[in-house]
């Protein structure tokens, strides 16, 4: 499905922040993405979602219709038809706070739809009936008049979550889906993941190796750039240890600045 | 040890020394200017049944005041739409977050152009195009209006929420998109009450420059000034005060209705 190949980014000032990282996912699969704060997940995500281009290295997608786009070499209209196939779930909270639940749901098939329309008249009565049925699957149909502001954080990410399934992508993306949720929350997110990942493949960055190890069929760990294990997502704690450095004591306080990565290098999708 | 300093008797010897400058400097300038205080009080007092006469009102041109009145509030009406539809789009084209270079500059510099230019000299080059008349008046304002809303809309967007951006952008939405779906919703409150606190200061400055584009009440008032008929100029203050106010209270009873009906409070 995915196959990411020798990526490498670069800032200006010489500074490596991705060394060669290659890994794939195929379909069905459920893989997490782990690594210390900083160590490219993030970036390793917005690069397959063409929004960071990278300085080197190729990220090969396959489409269900059998084609294999290089994300890394196409232009802004063939990267948005391109993104129609892949679900991004973002953190619960870059949803558009004014707009209601199900328009924000809608959002999600913006690639299939000409700017042109959107402008005219928007999306269509059978849109907003599949945006709902899209919410039902989260259990959030309730809310769907609601403005996103007025929702906890827990049904912002079930939001989040209702936008990418409304797509009905054959890959999903998740970056950090459930880093500000409490425990139970994060553990219906995760098995909402797990079922759509059996028929899809899911790409997630975690914080949190227990959930890695309860729900993911995979896990990639990722430190200063470069992928240090791919393989059974039952990591042994020492081999955690090693991968998180000194900074497993931290990681509690490490998660809120997972957003760092992103500032620092300029968007260009 | 700055913060102690604060309180030291020195910062007293700089404001007493301030206002000492300040009231030497006022004292030249009155001199230079010619100020009389005595003589200014004076015809202040003497002339005083010069405000007796415009107390009495000339009742029988209240309907035509009204009239008047109301091609002002037309005026105002007409220039805020005008204003506010094509503001968006140079605000659109301002904004740093959504735009070029080459689009920024040119926006930003002719908003910073058009806040720069008195209405009243835009006022006189419009009728100088079109001669007297409605004309004008709305474009002049209409400028003016631009110039503000404009400035104030680019820097709504560049404070929108870049992540529910990217967030769209990686959906698969194109730029435009972007803008329908993501900075619209979010700067939409803003454009709203702007807009409508702009027709409220439109409808005043509508009758400085109606008056001089010769049409709506302060066209009214300025020609019962030359004509003195102080009973005449009483009524049209006296109309234009009544209809200031009410569209005062309009503006408030709008904003307050359309925000909370949009959900956008």
């Amino acid at each position: 499905m995915l196959r990411v190949q020798d990526l490498c980014k670069t800032l200006p000032n010489g500074r490596k922040l991705l060394n060669g990282i290659s890994f794939s996912v195929e379909k069905g699969e459920f893989v997490g993405l782990l690594g210390p704060s900083g160590a490219g997940k993030s970036l390793t995500l917005r690069c397959v979602l063409g929004l960071t281009s990278a300085t080197s290295g190729s990220v090969d997608f396959e489409s269900p219709d059998g084609n294999t786009h290089s994300i890394c070499d196409l232009r802004q209209n063939q990267l948005r038809r391109v993104r129609c196939h892949i679900g991004v779930i973002f953190q619960g909270l870059n949803l558009v706070q004014q707009l209601t639940v199900l328009e924000n749901v809608m959002i999600g098939k913006l690639g299939c739809i000409h700017p042109l329309r959107s402008w005219l008249y928007g999306f269509t009565d059978r849109e907003a009936r599949e945006a709902f049925e899209a919410l039902k699957e989260v259990n959030m149909e309730s809310f769907a008049e609601r403005r996103a502001y007025s929702l906890s954080g827990g049904e912002m990410q079930r939001v989040a979550i209702a936008r990418a399934t409304f797509q009905k992508p054959s890959f999903y993306l998740a970056d950090e889906p459930v880093s500000n949720l409490d425990p139970k929350n994060a553990k219906a997110i995760m098995k909402i993941l797990a079922q759509l990942a059996k028929k899809t493949s899911v790409l997630g960055v975690f914080h949190q190796p227990d959930l890695i190890a309860k729900y993911c069929t995979r896990v990639i760990a990722i430190k200063g750039g470069e992928v240090v294990y791919n393989g059974d997502p039952k990591i042994s704690p020492r081999k955690l240890a090693d991968i998180y450095g000194d900074e497993l004591q931290e990681l509690e306080i490490s998660q809120q600045n997972g957003q760092e990565l992103k500032q620092m290098v300029p968007a260009t999708g | 040890m700055s913060v102690l300093s604060e309180y030291s008797p020195k910062r007293y010897l700089k404001v007493s020394l301030f206002l000492t400058v300040m009231a030497i400097a006022v004292y030249f300038a009155m001199k230079a200017c010619r100020v009389d205080l005595a003589s200014m009080f004076e015809s202040l007092f003497t002339n005083g049944d010069v405000y007796l006469r415009f107390i009495d009102l000339d009742w029988s041109t209240l309907w035509h005041m009204v009239k008047a009145a109301a091609v002002t509030v037309l005026l105002a009406a007409l220039a805020t739409p005008l204003a506010a539809c094509l503001s968006i789009i140079v605000a659109i084209a301002g904004a740093r977050n959504i735009s070029k270079p080459w689009f920024r500059l040119p926006a930003r510099i002719s908003l910073g152009l058009e806040r720069a230019l008195p209405d009243t000299v835009v006022l006189f080059v419009f009728i100088a195009a079109f001669g007297l008349g409605v004309f004008p008046a709305v474009f002049a304002l209409a400028l003016g209006s631009l110039g503000m809303l404009g400035k104030l809309w680019a820097d709504g967007i560049e404070e929108v929420d870049d992540k529910s951006l990217e967030a769209i952008r990686a959906n698969g939405g194109s730029l435009w998109q972007s803008i329908r779906y993501g900075i619209i919703p979010q700067v939409m409150p803003a454009i709203i009450s702007n807009s409508i606190f702009r027709f409220e200061v439109n409808v005043r400055a509508a009758t400085v420059l109606g008056g001089l584009a010769g049409v709506g009440i302060g066209y009214e008032l300025s020609r019962a000034y030359s004509l003195l008929e102080y009973g005449r100029m009483g009524m049209a203050i006296l109309v234009i005060v009544v209809v200031v106010h009410l569209c005062e209270r309009f503006s408030g009873f709008a904003r307050g209705k359309l925000l909370i009906s949009g959900g956008l409070e």
